[in-house]
């Protein structure tokens, strides 16, 4: 296995493993507002497995080797594609194998398609920010962000418990629509967030190769 | 001339420094001395060199390729030491030499372990606890365990005790002595390096004041040390760096062979001597001089 591929695999695994094993098993076993809180937790889990991975990288020392900066951009943004994947099927089997318990329908798999895609482009972006401004530079802003995710995630847990009026995100009218045609709508969908992730690999080429944030 | 590097007006600016038109070549199994004082631009020209950071403008081809087009062939055939060399720190040594080892086409393990016990660094110590002058011969082992052609070093002697550094000196003069492979080697000072340099290049606010093979050099620069009156004015004012001593007086002078006559009678009197200058001497001279 690569090198650069079997140092960040660790990070993207474990987190992926930790996800799978606390909040995974909500998802199969709780009742309704399961698949609308846990997959919220998706981009926070794959952002972090970007932070944690990119720790203690030693970009310096790659550019020392015959690795050609876009061969590194390929293998780290690799990693978020694949592990978004996982995170993704995951979630689409589960609400699958729910799919007769009022649990999930249509609709979830929808929400659970577009929170993946962002949560793909939110670890993109992280990869990106790392690039550009260093790893200590963006730190700070990325565990903000994160904390202020999880902050509204269990926020909205507790008004959907508590409160009758609060929104659904699976229930509003975009994703209703788009629930319509359920698997056009995830086909479309993913396809997009893979074609914005694929601009962005294109971008991170561009910055890796140009910044010396992280040399 | 048969360059295994060239450099083509290479620029780099940063907000308080700039390199301007900087042009190199580095021979075919010589070693190239880039010297120069502290922020002079000899480690951000040896980043271009070794492409770890962009230039702004120029061209910069090694065995003929440029980074452009065969980036991977290039790092394959260089060795690169940096000044404070980047490593995985929480990793081991042993880690660090499986980590490189697929990417190098030529890699020689066998070779990369000898070198470390020669070097005496602990192939099981985290990089983490490495001194600085382990890590730089780490980073010498790395660079020499993959069959490079050229070697470009960053103050390679920095941290290094003098036993080591005489063993690095060596190796350097071994590494070239088939005469296909080269050095460049920076430095701020000329410490042992003037020795085994063959060109000398001397950097100064981003600009190269000098370039010229060593031994060209030297026949031109050298000390004059001359009894009180024993040299007619105009010769003492074509002298630089004047000394005056009890014992007589000393002055440099950059060419000595335009002086030769001048100095005739007085040297087969008795009354002045030539001695070869220092690297150290014309650096300082041509830096105060810039």
């Amino acid at each position: 296995m690569d090198p650069i591929l079997r140092r960040s695999s660790f990070f993207y695994l474990s987190t992926l493993v930790i996800y799978v094993g606390v909040l995974g098993k909500y998802l199969g076993s709780d009742p309704w507002p399961a698949f609308e809180v846990i997959p919220l937790f998706m981009p926070v889990y794959l952002a972090s497995a970007v932070l944690s991975s990119e720790r203690g990288e030693s970009y310096g020392f790659l550019r020392t080797l015959p690795v050609m900066d876009r061969a590194v951009v390929r293998r780290k943004f690799g990693l978020v594609l694949g592990a978004a994947t996982a995170y993704w099927l995951f979630m689409m089997l589960v609400a699958l194998a729910r799919w007769d318990s009022d649990v999930s329908g249509p609709a979830t798999l929808v929400f659970v398609t577009l929170v993946c895609g962002y949560g793909l482009v939110l670890g993109a972006c992280c990869q990106i920010a790392i690039w550009r401004f260093g790893f200590s530079a963006t730190i700070g802003v990325a565990a903000a962000y994160l904390g202020i995710s999880i902050v509204v995630a269990i926020a909205h847990t507790v008004g959907l418990r508590r409160s009758a009026g609060w929104p659904v995100l699976g229930q509003l009218g975009g994703v209703q629509w788009l629930a319509g045609a359920p698997w056009l709508s995830v086909a479309a969908l993913a396809g997009l967030s893979v074609l914005v992730f694929w601009g962005l690999t294109k971008l991170g080429i561009r910055v890796k190769a140009s910044s010396e944030a992280c040399v | 001339m048969d360059a295994i590097l060239e450099a083509r007006n290479v620029e780099k600016q940063y907000e308080d420094f700039s390199l301007s038109g900087v042009s190199l070549e580095v021979r075919r199994g010589s070693i190239t001395g880039l010297f120069g004082p502290n922020g002079a631009g000899k480690t951000t020209l040896i980043k271009i060199l070794a492409h770890q950071v962009p230039a702004r403008a120029g061209a910069v081809r090694v065995f003929g390729l440029s980074y452009g087009d065969g980036e991977r062939e290039i790092k394959n055939r260089i060795g690169y030491v940096a000044q404070d060399p980047p490593f995985y720190v929480d990793k081991t040594v042993q880690w660090t030499a499986r980590f490189v080892a697929p990417y190098f086409a030529h890699w020689d393990g066998a070779h990369f372990y000898g070198l470390l016990e020669e070097f005496r660094v602990n192939p099981l110590k985290k990089v983490r606890h490495l001194s600085g002058g382990q890590k730089k011969l780490l980073s010498l082992a790395l660079a020499l365990s993959h069959g490079a052609e050229l070697l470009i070093l960053d103050e390679p002697t920095a941290g290094l005790d003098v036993v080591y550094r005489r063993a690095l000196l060596d190796r350097l003069r071994t590494f070239v002595a088939d005469g296909e492979r080269s050095v460049i080697v920076a430095s701020h000072v000329t410490d042992g390096l003037d020795e085994i340099a063959e060109d000398v290049c001397i950097l100064q606010d981003g600009r190269i004041v000098m370039h010229e093979d060593k031994d060209g050099l030297m026949s031109k620069w050298k000390w004059i040390h001359f009894r009180d009156g024993a040299l007619a004015p105009a010769v003492v004012g074509r002298l630089s760096n004047l000394r005056r001593q009890p014992f007589g007086d000393s002055g440099l002078t950059e060419d000595f062979p335009a002086l030769r006559e001048a100095l005739a009678r007085a040297l087969s009197a008795g009354d002045a001597k030539v001695e070869n200058a220092k690297l150290e001497d014309i650096m300082v001279s041509l830096i105060k001089g810039a």
